[in-house]
């Protein structure tokens, strides 16, 4: 029951938010309802962990164990972003048309309820049309500044992602062709991963490339990363956390889900293919990440880094590598949004997101220099913050596994890829400040700070606790990955 | 045998006696479409009568070439009516010489000399649509080699008779897909070669930019009337060409007796004015091409013949 | 039954007639140099794509895909280009784009060979088609090749409203293998794609507006200030 309402609340705040009621009222209700959504996202996630699987209509809406993950990252990125956004956007947008606030404040419920969509759905064409939703009702939410880049940037987003999404379109329909083939039942995973080994190879290995190409684009997989640093970085900072924290996610998730599917076929080898998409993308992304020059940027491409992280650990099979990439999963969602929130704060200090610009952060506005400092060290991976923990673990997996190459030349980009980012955060924290940001600078809006501390306290937490049942679910999402 | 040697003249006469015909209703169906009066449809036999009854002015620069252009574009169309179906439907007695390759080369050498001829006499207009038309025809051969690839391919052999059998004998071949784009293609070549609109205005008369029209320029007399007929015979040729291997088999006599290869003839000519009558309807309907915009649309005739041998074999 | 009234012959040569002009109405969206003249070779691309769901249907018999057919030529030849045209305005859709990045000519000579490599790709798959191998054999090649040309046309052109319509045709050629391959998909997976086509034109036309209203113009391919270098 708890499913159908996560879906519900984000449409009735969506509504609710058009309500002309004041200043206070379209941020008010969606907080509200991303606080209900997460409560629910907490009781899903006990109840799987206590059993195996949620069902709430059978075949059509259910959550197993990496689904109630992907819920539960969603809902808390999705709360602190709406906190962040009550802030931020109110300085955005000043005295201007309430109008604009409110309809920022409706498409970002939608987009929100997309997002949750995807892991709950168990259709896979429904799962399809879930995630081009994700990216049209995110689109107008990217070019909100309407200045001339936003646009652009707005427009590389769309037309990007839409060719991906139909490049998925047919690998989805050839795999259901195959499924038909192969003897029929419905056209969820749980029934896809049952007759898969009996769907042609051809058809496994041509739908598999597809989908691989078409949410490859969407997850920003090089060399079809182009849209993605100029989306992250134009759109408002909340948002950014949102694309790069959880949407990128939930599309990685789809990708994965494919995963079992294809270690049915032995003739394909999925691994390879999962292996050498990451590893391009993350040594590309660190080679990109030492001539950047917008720190939003910065973190866009760390995003990349990660997603290639993510399907490196994917590729390294066996439950080992499935944990080292479920948990890369959750540390990166819950780093991302921090570092996103802390752009964004220094972006309202500062006013320019250009790095040069930036000097001696820590001296203006300890918080914000703190905030980007800590962002910065955990995205990057250093200890003690949790990313380090599931960097580390996949990297022992790999070992363990035998990949030696693959694991050489990932922790070779993951060290370019720390000290490009530990180069520019340090020049932007430390140093002396640039004398016309000395002058009394305004204090961060209060909600902005709350969700800034709420954005940083997992982060820390995980570097050196993990909740058993927090441990649990892990151990319960890696199993899905695998036969 | 003596009957097949028989029809096959009739054949060369029957498009000798005719094309000026046709050329005739093509103008005057154009100009009443266009809401005018338009001249009569026997004006071009009577324009072929009065050259012929000229003098003929040759100008002093000019070689050999000037003076052997119209008895070559006079005669190819008539080597190729030989080799090509317009009366009946099985081959007669000539028809073994050559092939729709051969006859495609045959119309192609006529052009060549054309082409020559123009740039002969030392007028600047010549050379202008001398160029103009072989870029035209460099572009329009693709078209014609895969159209004729494709056809013969699947009927097995090049000759136009076999090839009509195969392919549109059943009724149920016409609907391929391959067939409806083999046509597209062979209407957007007969526009090129013929210097129709969007390619070409025939009835213009401004030098600077004829394409097709350029070749006759020079002439007067006799040779003006040889180039003027064989250009409505080529037509007539291609068109017939066209009808009778890729569109239509009805209406070819298919007996061996003299009632009906004559029954032949007006059907035939019915079948021409049919075409005559889409033709009109494309020329109107559209404006003439910039001379850079040509290679767009014979690349559009390329794809489309190339999309209906990808269809068809693939 | 509906099914009786053709012969499965000419029911196949019919479809596949409806396949070579989709194809060549394809080809059309990258010919086309006037923002119109594409919008109106997508209605077409859209008809004929109706008209081959029309055609499957009666074939197996189906009350599911003549619904896809209908909904189809509602939504995709109708509401897309009023709603395209209605939310980007008139000034937008009356141009003519005058430089693409490769010439028309080399454009689709580049068509043809994404057409054969389609074919190429298809290949193995229809190995597998079994009873209905012939529409199989005929759609699945077509729609895959309308996939990679609407896909070469975005990249193509420097206009927005095109590159619009390159994503839509993309959609039409996954859908028309879709239909031949996933005829018995389940029908609010139909609607929703069918929606969701919907708003993909709705936002896109929104974006275009805005940008036309910011920037002047909607040359999207000239806009390259986020660039790495």
């Amino acid at each position: 029951m708890e499913l159908i309402f996560i879906l519900i609340i984000p449409i009735i705040a969506a509504a609710l938010s058009l309500v002309p009621a004041g200043k206070k009222f379209a941020p008010g209700i969606t907080v509200a309802g991303a606080v209900a959504v997460f409560i629910l996202a907490l009781r899903t996630a006990f109840r799987v962990v206590a059993g195996t699987e949620l069902t709430a209509v059978k075949d059509w809406i259910s959550a197993d164990g990496l689904g109630a993950l992907i819920i539960l990252l969603v809902s808390f990125v999705g709360l602190t972003a709406a906190i962040f956004s009550w802030g931020y956007i109110e300085k955005m947008v000043g005295t201007g048309s309430l109008g604009r606030l409110r309809r920022y404040y409706c498409r970002y419920n939608l987009f929100v309820f997309s997002m949750l969509s995807i892991p709950i759905l168990s259709q896979v064409s429904l799962v399809w049309v879930a995630v081009e939703l994700t990216t049209l009702l995110s689109v107008l939410l990217v070019s909100f500044k309407n200045t001339a880049e936003a646009l652009e940037a707005a427009w590389k987003y769309v037309i990007l992602t839409c060719m991906g999404a139909a490049f998925a379109l047919i690998g989805i329909l050839i795999l259901y062709w195959g499924m038909h083939i192969a003897g029929g039942g419905l056209f969820t995973w749980k029934d896809l991963v049952k007759v898969a080994p009996a769907i042609p190879p051809s058809l496994l290995k041509t739908a598999f490339i597809f989908i691989l190409i078409g949410f490859g684009t969407k997850i920003g997989l090089v060399p079809l990363h182009t849209w993605l640093p100029d989306a992250h970085s134009q759109a408002p900072s909340p948002i950014c956390a949102l694309l790069s924290g959880v949407e990128t996610t939930t599309v990685l998730y789809v990708i994965l889900r494919l995963l079992p599917i294809l270690e049915a076929s032995t003739t394909i080898n999925t691994g390879n293919w999962f292996i050498v998409s990451g590893l391009v993308s993350v040594g590309a992304a660190a080679f990109l990440l030492i001539q950047v020059k917008d720190y939003k940027r910065l973190f866009a491409f760390s995003t990349v880094e990660h997603m290639g992280i993510i399907m490196v650990a994917a590729g390294l099979g066996g439950f080992a590598g499935h944990l080292g990439a479920v948990y890369q999963i959750l540390t990166h969602s819950l780093t991302k949004s921090l570092a996103f929130f802390a752009a964004g704060s220094v972006l309202l200090l500062v006013g320019s997101r250009n790095i040069a610009k930036v000097r001696g952060l820590i001296r203006i506005s300890p918080l914000a220099g703190g905030a980007l400092l800590l962002g910065g060290l955990a995205i990057a991976g250093a200890p003690p913050f949790a990313v380090f923990l599931s960097e580390f673990s996949i990297l022992k997996a790999g070992i363990a596994g035998g990949h030696y190459l693959a694991i050489t030349l990932l922790t070779i980009f993951i060290v370019i890829a720390f000290c490009a980012l530990m180069f520019h955060i340090n020049r932007m924290v430390f140093g002396n400040p640039a004398p016309e940001l000395v002058k009394p600078t305004p204090a961060l809006p209060l909600p902005m700070i709350i969700s800034l501390v709420l954005a940083v306290i997992p982060v820390v937490l995980l570097g050196f606790y993990m909740p058993t049942t927090l441990n649990k679910l892990l151990l319960q999402a890696a199993a899905s990955l695998g036969r | 045998m003596n009957n097949k040697i028989l029809f096959n003249l009739l054949q060369v006469m029957v498009v000798m006696a005719f094309s000026p015909l046709v050329k005739g209703v093509v103008d005057r169906l154009k100009e009443l479409v266009q809401s005018r009066c338009g001249p009569s449809i026997f004006q071009p036999y009577l324009d072929i009568w009065k050259l012929f009854h000229k003098d003929e002015v040759v100008s002093e620069q000019s070689s050999w070439i000037f003076r052997f252009t119209p008895y070559m574009v006079f005669v190819t169309p008539i080597f190729v009516t030989l080799l090509i179906p317009v009366l009946t439907d099985y081959p007669l007695f000539f028809a073994f010489m050559g092939d729709m390759l051969g006859a495609g080369f045959i119309l192609a050498l006529g052009g060549f000399f054309a082409t020559l001829s123009a740039v002969d006499t030392g007028n600047p207009y010549g050379p202008m649509g001398s160029s103009r038309t072989r870029m035209v025809g460099l572009l329009a051969e693709p078209v014609f080699m895969t159209v004729f690839f494709t056809v013969s391919f699947v009927a097995g052999s090049t000759i136009p008779y076999i090839v009509q059998k195969v392919w549109i004998m059943p009724l149920s071949n016409f609907f391929e897909p391959s067939h409806i784009l083999t046509m597209i293609a062979f209407i957007m070549l007969i526009i090129a070669e013929t210097g129709r609109i969007p390619v070409d205005n025939p009835s213009g008369h401004f030098e600077l930019a004829m394409i097709d029209e350029s070749k006759g320029l020079e002439y007067s007399g006799r040779g003006a009337a040889l180039m003027k007929w064989g250009g409505s015979m080529k037509f007539f040729v291609l068109v017939s060409i066209f009808l009778n291997v890729l569109v239509t088999p009805w209406g070819l006599a298919q007996g061996n007796n003299l009632g009906e290869v004559l029954l032949a003839v007006p059907l035939i000519l019915l079948k021409i004015f049919a075409f005559i009558i889409v033709l009109v309807v494309i020329e109107s309907s559209f404006a003439k091409l910039r001379l850079f915009r040509i290679p767009e649309f014979l690349v559009a005739a390329f794809i489309t013949s190339v999309a209906a041998m990808i269809t068809r074999f693939l | 039954m509906i099914a009786q009234s053709m012969t499965p012959t000419l029911l196949t040569q019919l479809n596949a007639l409806t396949g070579g002009l989709f194809l060549l109405s394809t080809f059309g969206v990258i010919a086309m140099r006037q923002v119109l003249g594409c919008l109106k070779m997508f209605i077409l691309q859209s008809l004929f794509l109706a008209s081959s769901a029309l055609l499957l249907s009666y074939y197996h018999s189906s009350l599911h895909l003549l619904a896809v057919a209908a909904i189809t030529l509602v939504v995709k030849p109708l509401l897309i280009p009023y709603l395209l045209r209605r939310t980007v305005g008139d000034k937008v859709t009356s141009r003519r784009e005058i430089s693409q990045v490769l010439n028309i000519p080399t454009s689709l000579l580049i068509a043809a060979g994404l057409t054969i490599f389609a074919y190429f790709i298809a290949k193995p798959l229809i190995a597998y088609s079994g009873a209905g191998g012939i529409i199989i054999g005929v759609n699945l090649p077509i729609g895959i090749s309308a996939l990679l040309l609407g896909a070469y046309a975005l990249t193509v052109r420097r206009e927005a409203v095109p590159q619009t319509i390159g994503i839509l045709s993309m959609e039409n050629g996954a859908f028309f293998a879709g239909i031949s391959i996933a005829s018995n998909l389940p029908f609010i997976a139909e609607l929703s794609a069918a929606f969701d086509a919907l708003i993909i034109a709705l936002v896109m036309g929104i974006l275009i507006r805005k940008i036309h209203e910011r920037v002047g113009s909607t040359s999207v391919g000239e806009m390259k200030t986020l660039r790495e270098v």
